[in-house]
């Protein structure tokens, strides 16, 4: 928290907290990377393939999850719903924060009229509850997964542009913001490179807990069967489909909510974790 | 005070008002019919003509906002284009059944989150609080269905002792059936738990570490005084504001929690209307839900104000 720390040193911040991440988080990162690419070469089924011979199988050497009810096999399916459920998580929280970011830049920055405007709009947002927003544009605008991602990004919108305000608002008042404007540089010019460097930090944390957050609600979404059409191997998806043989099967509910279980509480972790290392660490800015 | 209050229920009522534009918008003037999207498109134009009056599409946009708004106001919702009813009713009973819902939740989260969280706070570092951080990153982390499901494996399939549905005959109270609440309870209270006690957690660290809590311990206050007395209450504030915005989680959570055990209440309603298309539902319960989840919000502003003398000029 030094005011020292606050001259801008443009090209390095990001670059900074990569080449210092604690072990666990690069291990996290490399994992899902893995899992994402590798995932189809390891499902030893199609996903989507019946075989009606083996439907309703428990757990076995054959098929690692069991099987469902028209024989598909759940361990090659949960391979496969890994990716789109990381897609979607990515591509969302990245689209919250990159509208978050200018709209809590430009607020934080003008203040006055069009600070409060920007706001109340972001006010608006925020006062349905993020699931029954996303819920509700997704029903809207059409079932498909950019739309899913657009709406969840809209969520994020204001949760990351109240963020942004904030601290802006605390660096506009320092020195090498009057400076640059007392050298006329354009707003753009400030926003680019005087402020935006200087708050990257807390846009990366922002974006790896929104991560978590958008894992969530894309996991809620697909099991209320919205945004995924039934053949997709969408973890949601298969819990609801799965529920009606919780009794008879409960192996086609288990696996895939464990999957969900282990991917959100690594997300949670991999974002608090980040966020330790940023806030602890000096090397960089403190805004 | 009453002057803030007063302004703060100001502009509750011009978020709100905004928020009944935005619900009619997107409804109303994003690409795609609306008459379209619940016909199917398979539809003749005969039919989507026919649809397209009864709805009253064939008016122009303001005006069908303003007739729709007044028409909200005093108590008509439309009509469910699946139930072929008025709105309101359906709408209102099933709120009552998600507001008892709501309301133990809220009844048990906020002693046990706090309790949770002062004692994680007082034995920082220490086994307990380890505990209750790793248990609260689990809880808040898993979704509301992961949660529900399990607890359903355990407790209704594995030992059978409490009823995996929580479906209750139309008309009947939800309380006349306690049991069928436990669960669904108990999977928000887990959820909300987490969040809530890491937060008290946090606070009341601050608020030990403060010079008035030292000045309370050296001027020999008992312990118990102090932790109590001094500490908490100054921690509380952020605690209470955050009561408020984990409204809004309520609200998605019963979405998800209703569905999962079928309770009639205003989350599942409004995920049968999104599977019905019946469009009129939608937008109302929407709208309704904004609505609370403002009023909790503008509750939680007021406790906040009402804490903290220092605010109430």
């Amino acid at each position: 928290m030094s005011a020292i720390a606050a001259i801008p040193d443009h090209p390095s911040a990001t670059r900074r907290i990569f080449r210092r991440l604690p072990v666990g988080v690069w291990i996290y990162l490399f994992a899902v990377l893995l899992l994402v690419a590798a995932a189809p070469l390891l499902a030893p089924y199609s996903p989507t393939a019946f075989q009606p011979r083996a439907s309703l199988k428990p757990p076995s050497a054959t098929f690692f999850f069991g099987t469902d009810e028209f024989g598909r096999d759940v361990f090659s399916r949960v391979l496969w719903g890994a990716r789109p459920t990381l897609v979607l998580a990515l591509a969302s929280a990245a689209l919250g924060v990159a509208l978050g970011t200018p709209t809590g830049l430009l607020a934080g920055y003008f203040r006055g009229k069009a600070d409060e405007v920007i706001m109340r709009v972001m006010d608006v947002l925020m006062s349905f509850p993020a699931l029954i927003l996303a819920m509700f544009i997704v029903v809207m605008l059409g079932s498909n997964q950019i739309i899913v991602i657009v709406a969840i990004g809209v969520v994020f919108w204001p949760r990351s542009a109240r963020l942004v305000r904030s601290v802006t608002q605390d660096l506009v008042r320092r020195e090498f913001v009057e400076a640059a404007q007392a050298r006329g540089e354009s707003t753009f010019y400030i926003l680019r490179r005087e402020l935006l460097p200087n708050i990257m930090n807390i846009i990366v944390v922002d974006f790896s807990l929104r991560i978590a957050s958008a894992v969530l609600l894309t996991a809620s979404l697909s099991y209320l069967g919205i945004g995924v059409a039934p053949p997709t191997p969408a973890w949601g998806l298969m819990v609801r489909d799965g529920q009606q043989f919780l009794q008879l099967a409960p192996w086609l509910v288990i696996f895939p909510c464990l999957a969900i279980g282990v991917l959100s509480v690594a997300t949670v972790l991999a974002g608090d974790k980040l966020r330790d290392f940023v806030s602890r660490s000096n090397v960089l800015s403190s805004a | 005070m009453l002057k803030l209050i007063a302004r703060r229920l100001m502009l509750l009522i011009v978020i709100l008002v905004a928020v009944s534009m935005l619900t009619f918008a997107i409804v109303n003037v994003l690409p795609g019919d609306v008459a379209v999207a619940i016909l199917g498109e398979t539809a003749t134009p005969a039919d989507v003509a026919a649809l397209r009056t009864r709805l009253g599409l064939d008016q122009p946009l303001v005006q069908r906002y303003i007739v729709w708004m007044m028409a909200f106001v005093q108590g008509d919702f439309g009509t469910s284009l699946s139930f072929n009813q008025p709105v309101a009713p359906v709408l209102l009973g099933r709120l009552s059944n998600s507001i008892i819902l709501a309301a133990l939740v809220l009844i048990a989260v906020v002693p046990l989150s706090i309790g949770l969280g002062v004692v994680a706070a007082i034995y920082e570092g220490k086994a307990v609080d380890r505990i209750v951080s790793a248990a609260s990153v689990v809880g808040y982390a898993l979704p509301e269905f992961v949660i529900g499901l399990t607890l359903i494996l355990l407790f209704s399939i594995l030992y059978p002792i409490l009823p995996g549905s929580s479906l209750i005959e139309p008309g009947a109270s939800p309380l006349s059936r306690p049991s069928a609440l436990v669960l669904p309870v108990v999977v928000l209270v887990i959820h909300q738990i987490a969040h809530l006690s890491q937060i008290t957690r946090a606070s009341t660290i601050k608020a030990l570490g403060s010079h008035f809590v030292r000045t309370a311990v050296l001027k020999g206050l008992p312990r118990r005084r102090v932790i109590w007395r001094h500490a908490v209450p100054n921690a509380m504030p952020p605690v209470i504001a955050e009561i408020g915005m984990n409204f809004g989680y309520v609200l998605g959570g019963l979405v998800v929690v209703e569905t999962l055990f079928s309770y009639s209440g205003i989350g599942q309603l409004m995920v049968m209307s999104v599977e019905t298309r019946d469009i009129p539902t939608l937008q109302a319960t929407v709208l309704l839900i904004a609505a609370a989840y403002g009023f909790g919000n503008l509750l939680a502003d007021v406790a906040t104000l009402y804490l903290n003398p220092r605010l109430r000029e």
